[in-house]
């Protein structure tokens, strides 16, 4: 849904990062974006390739990964991925707060993120 | 045995390096949310962020919980919009401060606009704080606000399928409101099955049927939020 606003602050992070390292080229740059955010993959290397033109990380590549969201029950401690109930009627699986081992709880621990992993630059 | 110094590997021109970065983008806005969080507790305000899709009721609730709380608390409401103070105007009526929150074009409020909205109040004047979020069930579950505690609401008119198709923001709702309930039997939308799609998500949420055009249910509404 933002992906060109947060496509921005990507590409400035990258060329920050850059060009205090005198990077004479960047060549590609790892990005990670969980499974929690609105963020299309897609949509974020479109921007990417509009966004670093005529810039020096002009034609550096952006790979992008997914990371699966991890919760956590605050009853049992389980820690992994959500529980999905079906609603076979309308072939719909929805995520669940609730703890596939137990009756618990869970918290989420990671997914609501996109993170630039690394930078692989010429120096 | 060489010298030390006649055997250092160099980094050639054009070498290639991998600069471990793990630099998290969305991280800003949750840190300013975590700052508006301590003022606010700072201050010892409760501060409550509505959300829900356009036209759920999301004004009429809070102007309902305005009349129902302003005799025990010193009320002050964010009204979120992309622009116009139409509904601003109508909670400015029940006597309480309001600060309309125009974001122009973006569909969510987030931390900093929250933050500068809270320099415009005198902190020392208020205890309980009602953020009205710009109409929608997408983004604002992606960013938020420093709020002790979030409502989602929802209504009939949406049709029966509104929290099975966008599941995230129920997730971190601690009330969730199905308003219009007069409307129900017209719209032909089962209140139960929604009700029971939101504990099927969120088993903690509590959830409150409401008519805010009559003020049915707002009373539990205000309850569920421990108010």
């Amino acid at each position: 849904m933002h992906e060109g606003a947060i496509t921005r602050q990507i590409v400035d992070s990258v060329l920050k990062e850059a060009s205090n390292r005198k990077a004479k080229k960047v060549i590609e740059v790892d990005l990670l974006i969980g499974s929690l955010t609105f963020l299309n993959p897609e949509q974020v290397k479109f921007w990417y390739e509009i966004l670093t033109k005529d810039t020096f990380i002009e034609g550096s590549k952006l790979s992008i990964r997914g990371s699966e969201a991890v919760v956590r029950c605050t009853k049992c401690n389980y820690e992994g991925s959500f529980k999905y109930v079906d609603d076979p009627a309308l072939h719909v699986s929805m995520p669940t707060m609730q703890c596939p081992k137990c009756e618990g709880m869970v918290e989420i621990v990671s997914g609501k993120d996109c993170i630039i992993k690394s930078i692989r630059m010429s120096i | 045995m060489s010298k030390v110094s006649e055997n250092i590997v160099k980094a050639e021109e054009g070498e290639v390096f991998d600069i471990e970065l793990e630099k998290d983008v969305l991280e800003a806005n949750r840190k300013l949310a975590e700052k508006n969080r301590e003022l606010l507790k700072d201050k010892a305000i409760t501060a409550i962020d509505v959300m829900g899709s356009i036209g759920a009721g999301k004004t009429s609730l809070i102007a309902n919980l305005v009349q129902l709380l302003r005799k025990n608390y010193r009320i002050a409401v964010f009204k979120g919009d992309l622009t116009t103070t139409i509904d601003a105007e109508i909670i400015k009526r029940y006597g309480v401060e309001v600060v309309a929150i125009n974001t122009g074009k973006e569909c969510h409020l987030d931390s900093n606009l929250v933050m500068k909205a809270l320099q415009k109040l005198n902190l020392d004047a208020i205890d309980l704080l009602l953020i009205e979020n710009v109409g929608n069930l997408i983004c604002p579950a992606e960013f938020p606000l420093g709020s002790d505690r979030r409502v989602v609401v929802v209504s009939v008119t949406e049709g029966p399928y509104m929290v099975i198709k966008h599941p995230f923001i129920f997730m971190d709702a601690d009330v969730v409101v199905i308003n219009k309930a007069d409307l129900a039997k017209a719209m032909q939308v089962d209140m139960h099955k929604l009700k029971n799609d939101v504990k099927k998500v969120n088993p903690e949420a509590k959830v409150v049927f409401t008519n805010c055009r009559s003020g049915e249910g707002v009373s539990a509404v205000s309850k569920a939020l421990d108010l």
